[in-house]
């Protein structure tokens, strides 16, 4: 049993978005420097004391930028993660971890993207050149095939899923559902107010067999951040906030990068399965102690997989576990309560980690009474992160 | 003349019997071993007299679907080419056939054939037919141009009187260039271009330029450490078991199974032809590997179902003598694994109702329209002639029905083992087969009695142009 020492000493004390749109109308650049300085204001602190910046590698707005942007004098801490959507709560992490040895003082944590109007990720990987670095070279052994996108990397560990635990597109799309039902409740949500039923997931086209269009998340422009800080320092802000409760990144035996096809085993997730046991170890919690969290949905079948990798049920149980309602609001554990990446917006995640931050101070639109500890998770079929938030008491 | 002036000359043929058909020789062994290599056909009963004698049969039959060859005129006279001279045919479909081309109906295509086997047949029956005009149709649309359908009985018997079998045959002839207009592609986004050369190049370098090379040499190689011998994919420069960095590799036999699949249907990107089956496929030596799947519909995939390799040399070289990712490319695709001809018969008590016949992948390549054509003494243009069959509207030579017919057969059988009697054969011409789309035949019991061991398996057989032959083989298990 290994208890990571920073955790229960920082927290998220500050969350800011841009608006979450299909077009955004300005730079990459600019929606992040709005998120930031909203995130900063949300918590009542001058950007001007923020002293250390997290973010993703395939972030295109560099630190210097941002610093530059927001008027930051001096950075004494920058770090980034790798591995597109598995980031997001190892960006908080890092900056728990700035915060708690004392490196950095505040910590902002961001991702901003046109990744609808200009880059989009569902198009794919069939335009980049065939470059031959060891990680351009994976690419080797799928491109070539016609495995382009990642729901084309995903579905590959559907149909397995399918064949091996009796899951069907049913299933699939009751996680479409939930998701869409908490999005139609949000106004932040770009699917304010449009619920699915699910004939409709049934009835969408194919991407990807045995991926609906439903299934998949959507592509959005927009910027995501937190402000992070010590406990201590957080006493004194204008937010209730959010304890960093433990964060863990992981990687498992084998790993790829959203094709990880040559594994003994291809239906679970081994790399959340290693943040999962961190997150029990470090927090002290178990599953009965979360009342709601959000999973990681860019793809609807892994959000099955997680939900058995952190023992909400048992292998292969997901398909039952999620039955009834099970995960919407008034269901055992509603996730997802801003809509997700299907319903609310594709961040990468970070908007995300930001619902777990407003379940813990009571303000979401689809409020979980109980939510003290809010578990968040990064992306899947990735080297991933998991983050649990709570109450300070 | 007006429509219905022809339809009435052409029904006045109608209950008209033909004269005796008498064959020219006797069914032999040399015909049945040629028909044997064209289809492909390995069943001992048909070629080897000693396993044969000990068959049910009690020696040497000829297969079933070879009824409706042996009686056939051989090779007609040709503009340029004289073979021997021979009255014109006047049995009542060659008149109804010739009033039709005069009246502009040229196109011909067989739309169904239904074979009934009495007996089989063996070397030395002599065999004869009477034709039966049953029925000439009122002017239809089809999708290939107005026409009339002809429908013919045949009764066969030996020359001694003994029925043998009946053919139930209909054509179709037509107005060429009177189908259907393609559908309308207003509106919709044109199909991205499929050639294999605009497919992503895949990044070679030092770790797995190896690979690569074999790929190119269309040999399966799997990374293997020289040192313990462990094999894994995809190639890393250090043996994970051992700690060598002395990396080579074993070249895999090119089978395995299916572990998983998808099918691409969004984005459409050049290179690809869309929805696109692709697998991951389990290795005979272990390893998995991604792969496109041919040959085969999504709906036709099984996690399970046993695959063999095939290479699609993807991309030229983009700088001559390049080894790199400049160089040449090719790339390993599986289709479904040819199935293995059963040594022992099937028992009707092992088989029930809606069980799947393997998937059988044909490469069909011109030889064997060619050789199927004539081990069938079909001796029209189109199955052999490029040029000619191009003058008459079709895209390319294609297989004749009888071809079609044994193929269907051979499938069955192949699975059925050899002693199974085929009492019926009956099909449904479609899409024609071209050379070069890959056939695929399917198979399901539709229907098994377990005590008379008779059985019905529905059979379809698809190209890319969509399904050629959809039929059914009746046919008797061993009890």
């Amino acid at each position: 049993m290994t208890r990571h020492t920073y955790a229960g000493q920082a927290a998220i004390v500050g969350i800011g978005a841009t608006e979450f749109s299909k077009s955004s109308g300005r730079s990459e650049l600019q929606l992040a420097l709005e998120a930031c300085a909203a995130a900063c204001a949300d918590a009542g602190v001058e950007p001007a004391e923020v002293n250390g910046l997290s973010t993703f590698t395939m972030e295109t707005n560099p630190e210097s930028e941002i610093m530059r942007g927001l008027g930051i004098p001096e950075l004494t801490h920058f770090s980034r993660i790798h591995f597109g959507g598995g980031a997001p709560c190892a960006t908080v992490q890092q900056a728990a971890m700035a915060v708690a040895s004392g490196v950095a003082d505040y910590v902002i944590c961001y991702r901003a993207f046109n990744e609808r109007s200009g880059r989009r990720f569902g198009s794919g990987v069939q335009d980049r050149p065939a470059g031959a670095t060891a990680e351009e070279a994976q690419f080797a052994w799928t491109s070539p095939h016609g495995l382009l996108t990642p729901a084309s990397w995903v579905a590959m560990f559907a149909t397995r899923m399918m064949h091996e635990y009796g899951v069907t597109s049913e299933d699939f799309g009751r996680v479409a559902v939930a998701d869409r039902r908490h999005a139609a409740t949000n106004p932040a949500a770009h699917f304010y107010g449009q619920p699915i039923t699910l004939e409709d997931h049934q009835a969408s086209r194919w991407i990807v067999e045995p991926l609906h269009l439903l299934d998949c998340c959507q592509e959005t422009d927009g910027g995501q951040a937190m402000l992070v800080t010590t406990v201590e320092r957080a006493r004194d802000l204008r937010q209730p906030m959010a304890v960093i409760e433990a964060a863990a990144q992981g990687m498992a035996d084998d790993q790829h990068m959203m094709r990880s096809f040559f594994r003994d085993s291809i239906v679970g997730l081994p790399e959340m399965g290693t943040c999962a046991r961190q997150i029990w170890e470090t927090s002290g919690l178990g599953p009965d102690d979360v009342a709601t969290a959000v999973l990681y949905d860019h793809f609807t079948p892994f959000v099955l997989a997680q939900l058995e990798e952190f023992g909400f049920c048992g292998p292969g149980e997901a398909k039952d576990f999620i039955a009834e309602g099970a995960i919407e609001v008034g269901g055992r554990l509603p996730i997802n309560t801003h809509g997700g990446q299907l319903g609310e917006a594709y961040l990468h995640g970070m908007n995300g980690i930001a619902e777990g931050v407003r379940q813990v101070r009571g303000t979401s639109v689809n409020q979980v009474e109980g939510a003290e500890h809010v578990l968040v998770t990064g992306g899947t079929g990735v080297p991933t992160s998991a983050l649990m938030v709570g109450a300070y008491r | 003349m007006s429509a219905d002036d022809l339809l009435a000359r052409l029904r006045g043929f109608v209950g008209a019997q033909g004269p005796v058909q008498v064959a020219r020789h006797p069914v032999s062994a040399p015909a049945i071993a040629d028909w044997c290599d064209a289809m492909g056909d390995g069943n001992p009963v048909y070629t080897d007299a000693d396993l044969a004698a000990k068959s049910r049969h009690g020696g040497l039959v000829a297969p079933p679907a070879t009824l409706d060859i042996w009686d056939r005129p051989g090779l007609p006279a040709q503009a340029r080419f004289r073979p021997v001279a021979k009255a014109p045919a006047d049995d009542p479909r060659s008149k109804v056939m010739r009033l039709l081309e005069e009246a502009g109906f040229v196109g011909v295509v067989a739309v169904n054939s239904e074979l009934e086997i009495a007996r089989y047949l063996r070397p030395g029956d002599r065999l004869q037919n009477v034709q039966l005009l049953e029925d000439v149709s009122e002017e239809k649309k089809t999708a290939l141009g107005i026409g009339h359908f002809v429908t013919t009985r045949h009764r066969y018997t030996t020359a001694d009187g003994e029925h043998v079998g009946d053919l139930l045959f209909r054509i179709l002839k037509f107005r060429p260039g009177t189908g259907a207009a393609p559908p309308s592609m207003e509106g919709a986004r044109p199909a991205p271009d499929p050639a294999p050369s605009l497919r992503p190049r895949p990044g070679i370098n030092r770790d797995n330029q190896s690979l690569f090379d074999g790929y190119r040499a269309h040999e399966l190689r799997i990374p293997r450490c020289q040192v313990c011998g462990a094999t894994f994919f995809p190639p890393t420069p250090r043996c994970a078991t051992c700690g060598a960095f002395d990396i080579g590799y074993t070249i895999g036999a090119g089978r395995g199974t299916l572990y998983s699949f998808n099918v691409v249907h969004h984005p459409q990107v050049g290179g690809f032809r869309y929805p696109l089956p692709v697998g991951l496929v389990e290795l005979e030596e272990g390893p998995r590997i991604v792969a496109d799947l041919v040959g085969v519909e999504a709906d036709q995939l099984q996690i399970g179902m046993p695959l063999e390799v095939e290479w699609l040399d993807s991309h030229p070289a983009l700088v001559e003598g390049a080894t790199d990712s400049r160089g040449p490319i090719s790339v390993p695709q599986f289709r479904p694994a040819t199935p293995r001809r059963r040594e022992e018969t099937l028992s009707a008590a092992t088989v029930q109702d809606g069980d799947r016949l393997p998937l059988w992948v044909l490469p069909v390549v011109p030889t064997q329209i060619v050789a199927g054509a004539l081990a069938t003494r079909d001796f029209q243009d189109v199955h052999h002639d490029r040029d000619l069959a191009l003058q008459k509207g079709s895209k390319d030579i294609f297989f004749n029905i009888n071809t079609s017919l044994g193929l269907m057969e051979r499938y069955v059988t192949d699975w059925t083992g050899p002693e199974a009697v085929v009492t019926a054969l009956r099909v449904r011409l479609g899409a024609p087969a071209y050379p070069y789309l890959p056939l695929t035949f399917a198979g399901s019991v539709q229907t098994v009695d377990a005590d008379t061991g008779r059985a019905v398996v529905a059979v379809q057989a698809t190209n890319e142009l969509g399904p050629h032959v959809t039929g059914t083989v009746e046919l008797e298990l061993a009890p």
